[in-house]
């Protein structure tokens, strides 16, 4: 395929000069005639190896010649879902923090200036299914950089005085989230979705970060960064020879151990008749919403017809949600929606924030696109056409860069897919038919268990959304938790 | 920078900590690594034009910057720049609404514009095979915006733009500071005095003839820079831009009049309540604008004083004395005026007096020694990476290239904005500390409902009252 690249960026670049020396030969100009493209240009996906380290690691190499850049970068499969202990949310992320605070043999400080001097930077960090350590340097710095990074994963001292200062800050900025509406919508939506029992309702809070102590974060550290989890994806200015050689010797100290985790999640919740979840936030200017409910992990068989019916329904701006409710009727700055994919049930989310005088009139709309595309308002060839064409020609924009594509080939690995996923994207796409967006409308815009959560101003917001008669309310606190009575507005700050 | 889609909320809260309207100073590394190869010139109607050819991808950029941004509103009608950039997605005289994002985001690609105080710009990245589309779909708006604008189009876009304004400002935590700050360091009818989304009684007050009229004026083509970069063959890409553009009249010359960089008489000590339970400390002080060659200085002070961990203000109060749970420093600059800007989030145990005495001394301090060796070499250190990581996006060598030839009259002024950084010295740092940030300068406190009392130097500090959020939807 790598031989073939250059014949076919000819071949392409000769259709766009025809066509458009076609179109320069039409005198005099009409400008009421869109110009016809050219031939799609053909994507030229990188070519990657793969290799197995003696300690257990993947590794993954994409030369990319142009810019003497490096993006290095190991996942670690499984997150804090997997690997944070009941009671201790948060302890993933402030491990992660804790990297950079002194090793065996330099202080934080050191450690900071180092990489200063490198001209980059090192991020570490831990999400729900996976958790990341890397950088992007360049290709004369990449040996130095990587040599601090394998210090800050192996030999990180985790002093106590840095431990309490990363939590008072984790701290403070648990409590400036309290003040965000949309900090506060996208975590009550999540845990009236999961409940409280499943990894994806739990969040860190004051109490677990409280909870962390300095053998925590030993513990995680020793438990979570290992090889047997780990994919280590090296793109740019590298031969898959050099790159090789720079890792063995970089990672030297680093000796096997640890495996890909399971990932069971416990049962959901029994999903509730469609209710409306309001969180009072007197005052608010707007009102945010997140509507929604779980979805199908990222393997799910559905995942291209949901990606273009996603489209079609909320994905882009000329979608059918922006198109009604910001574009139309002017009343937010904009909505959308999507869905999360990983290993367990990811959700469906449709929403926005939504000029508080409006908040009814804009339920009554965003219940009428989400019925539309269920079957109510059929789609057309058109909205198809336009959606496939979008997500087949977005393919590029994925390689647009070293840390773009380490992050398309690695995600690739960690979500089981297979190696040709960006050759066949497009004919996978192209297969969706009508009847394949119509089935998977039905089944995961579940209608009539959607979980409407609005954070906004009760006094004025309440008493329109019930005459929309469009689902029962429910009071809750910015936890989420019911708000007892239900009746006087609460008083969250 | 106010866009017409969204910023993502993450990247919002970044910027009003760190670094604003702080232009692209990312400039390189070693000499011979930072280049653009691009080409540029004008057509007979004043359009200016630059080419720069990568087929790394196969996409183009193309990007159209208009000079003309909120300083060039008046007064009663703040806003206006911003609304405009939303009516300019409305469609144009040959091409109807919403042909726009299908030819764009509907192929695989982008579109968004956006707006500051000194500039409006629009730009599509597409497939390669679309670079005929867009450069149709921008002459088009070019020149023929006005032949299908109406009122009802007007007033859907100004619903949309008052909903941004709630968005990303009123029902923001300390969303108004910027507004609150730039309508203390300006006297009364500067036109940086007030912020680039406007007021919402003056977007209330904009009528179809004074779009008109800024259209007329503004949005020709010798007050235009049109960027194409990507993957194109660029002696079909000058007949396309002939085809499409020479025959949009050309406009009047627009009026730049001098503008006075901020100055105050006095220190301003203000306090703001807001809904937030978090206090913050911003302290600004009227700086200089970045076609001044001290905007240098500023900006590598800024990078010595926060940012890294060893950053003077960061290790003093984050690390050492603890006082803070986080500190920026940076120099926001625009085309005629800047300024230095430290802003402060406590620890809950400390107050913002204590704050704002730490910061001062941290000051007093690196004014009267300056930048250490090491000091200017970690400032200038990541300068290489973040322009090679700037060359790998078509989009961002557009703004580069445009932005240069627009404020400068020189697309390769990202080489020069390089070399001026890296031969900036301890002398010149220490010069500017000693020179800015020592004169009169605006204090503000935002606290929470009630907590007056919480502001730094409460009984000194002069209350902000600022209109609350208009109600009132599309009548």
């Amino acid at each position: 395929m790598n031989r073939q690249r250059p014949h076919i960026a000819f071949a392409t670049a000769l259709l766009i000069t025809l066509a458009s020396v076609a179109s320069l030969a039409q005198q005099p100009l009409d400008r009421t005639k869109a110009p016809t493209p050219g031939a799609n240009p053909k994507l030229t996906v990188p070519a990657w190896t793969t290799q197995q380290l003696s300690n257990g690691a993947t590794l993954i190499v994409s030369q990319r010649r142009g810019l003497p850049l490096v993006s290095f970068n190991i996942t670690l499969v499984g997150g804090s879902n997997q690997f944070e202990p009941a009671g201790k949310r948060g302890v993933a992320a402030l491990t992660a923090s804790m990297l950079t605070e002194g090793t065996k043999s330099k202080t934080g400080d050191q450690l900071s200036d180092a990489l200063q001097l490198l001209g980059t930077n090192i991020n570490a960090g831990v999400g729900g299914e996976e958790g990341s350590i890397g950088f992007v340097s360049t290709r004369k710095n990449f040996d130095a950089t990587l040599a601090i990074l394998a210090d800050m994963m192996l030999n990180s001292t985790f002093p106590a005085d840095a431990l309490d200062r990363l939590r008072a800050r984790t701290l403070v900025n648990l409590t400036q989230a309290k003040d965000q509406p949309v900090a506060i919508g996208g975590q009550v939506f999540a845990k009236i979705l999961y409940g409280a029992d499943h990894p994806y309702g739990q969040r860190t809070t004051e109490a677990s970060v409280k909870a962390i102590t300095r053998d925590d974060v030993v513990a995680f550290s020793k438990t979570y960064f290992q090889p047997g989890r780990a994919i280590i994806t090296v793109v740019g200015d590298v031969t898959p020879l050099s790159a090789k050689a720079s890792v063995e010797k970089g990672l030297a100290a680093w000796t096997k151990g640890g495996e890909k985790p399971a990932f069971d999640y416990t049962k959901l919740p029994e999903l509730q008749t469609a209710k409306i979840y309001l969180v009072d936030k007197p005052g608010a200017a707007q009102s945010v919403f997140n509507i929604g409910l779980p979805g199908p992990p990222r393997n799910t068989p559905d995942y291209f017809a949901i990606q273009v019916m996603n489209t079609i329904l909320g994905g882009m701006f000329q979608s059918r949600l922006n198109a009604n409710i910001r574009e139309q009727k002017g009343y937010s700055y904009g909505v959308n929606s999507g869905f999360t994919y990983g290993k367990g049930p990811g959700a469906f989310r449709a929403g926005g924030s939504i000029f508080s005088g409006k908040t009814d009139a804009a339920l009554v709309e965003f219940m009428k696109e989400l019925n539309g595309i269920v079957g109510e308002r059929p789609i057309t060839d058109e909205e198809i056409k336009v959606a496939k064409d979008s997500l087949i020609q977005s393919l590029p924009q994925r390689f647009a860069s070293v840390n773009a594509t380490s992050n398309a080939i690695t995600s690739l690995v960690v979500q089981g897919l297979p190696n040709d996923y960006y050759q066949t994207y497009a004919n996978n796409i192209a297969a969706v038919t009508k009847e394949d967006l119509m089935r998977v409308a039905k089944r995961y815009v579940d209608i009539k268990h959607l979980a409407i959560v609005i954070v906004g101003d009760r006094a004025k917001i309440e008493e329109p959304l019930k005459a929309t008669g469009i689902a029962p309310i429910t009071h809750i606190d910015i936890e989420g938790n019911p708000v007892s009575g239900g009746s006087a507005p609460s008083s969250s700050n | 920078m106010t866009n017409r889609r969204r910023v993502l909320p993450a990247l919002a809260l970044v910027l009003t900590l760190c670094c604003a309207l702080q232009p692209v100073w990312g400039q390189n590394g070693s000499a011979n690594s930072i280049s653009i190869p691009f080409e540029t010139y004008k057509l007979p109607n004043g359009l200016t034009v630059i080419l720069s050819v990568d087929h790394a991808v196969p996409t183009v950029a193309v990007n159209v910057w208009y000079h003309v941004g909120s300083k060039n509103e008046m007064p009663g009608r703040t806003g206006f720049a911003h609304l405009f950039e939303h009516v300019m997605f409305t469609g144009s005289g040959h091409i109807p609404y919403g042909t726009h994002d299908k030819l764009t985001e509907g192929v695989g690609g982008s579109n968004n514009g956006s707006t500051t105080n000194d500039r409006t710009n629009y730009y599509e990245t597409i497939p390669s095979n679309y670079l005929e589309s867009a450069l149709w779909l921008e002459s088009d708006r070019m020149g023929f915006l006005l032949d299908t604008l109406d009122l009802e189009k007007l007033n859907a876009q100004r619903e949309v733009v008052k909903n941004e304004r709630r968005q990303s400002y009123d029902n923001q935590p300390y969303g108004r500071v910027s507004e609150i700050l730039a309508a203390a360091m300006y006297p009364k009818g500067h036109p940086y005095s007030w912020p680039v989304i406007g007021s919402m009684t003056d977007l209330s007050e904009a009528s179809q003839e004074d779009v008109k009229a800024f259209f007329r004026l503004y949005y020709a083509p010798n007050n235009a820079t049109l960027g194409v970069v990507g993957d194109f063959d660029p002696v079909i890409a000058k007949k396309l831009i002939a085809r499409y553009f020479t025959d949009l009249p050309q406009g009047k010359t627009v009026e730049r009049p001098s503008v006075a960089l901020g100055k105050l008489e006095m220190s301003k000590r203000l306090v703001y309540e807001d809904a937030v339970q978090v206090p913050r400390l911003y302290i600004q002080w009227p700086t200089v604008g970045f076609k001044r060659d001290d905007d240098y200085p500023l900006s590598v002070m800024s990078s010595i004083l926060s940012g890294s961990r060893t950053a003077r203000l960061t290790k003093a109060l984050v690390y050492d004395s603890q006082l803070a749970s986080q500190v920026g420093a940076f120099q926001n600059s625009a085309e005629d005026v800047g300024v230095f800007q430290v802003t402060v989030v406590p620890r809950p145990e400390h107050t913002l007096t204590e704050l704002e005495a730490a910061v001062d001394q941290v000051i007093q301090k690196f004014i009267a020694e300056g930048p250490t060796a090491e000091e200017l070499q970690k400032a200038k250190s990541g300068l290489e990476l973040s322009f090679l990581r700037a060359l790998e996006s078509n989009l961002g060598k557009a703004n580069q290239l445009i932005s240069g030839s627009m404020f400068y009259g020189n697309p390769g002024q990202f080489r020069t904005d390089y070399q001026k950084t890296l031969a900036v010295t301890a002398a010149d740092v220490k010069r500017v500390a000693a020179m800015y940030l020592v004169r009169s300068r605006i204090v503000l406190s935002v606290v929470p409902k009630g907590k007056k009392d919480k502001a730094s130097k409460a009984p000194e500090s002069e209350t902000v009252t600022m209109l609350p959020a208009t109600p009132g939807g599309r009548s």
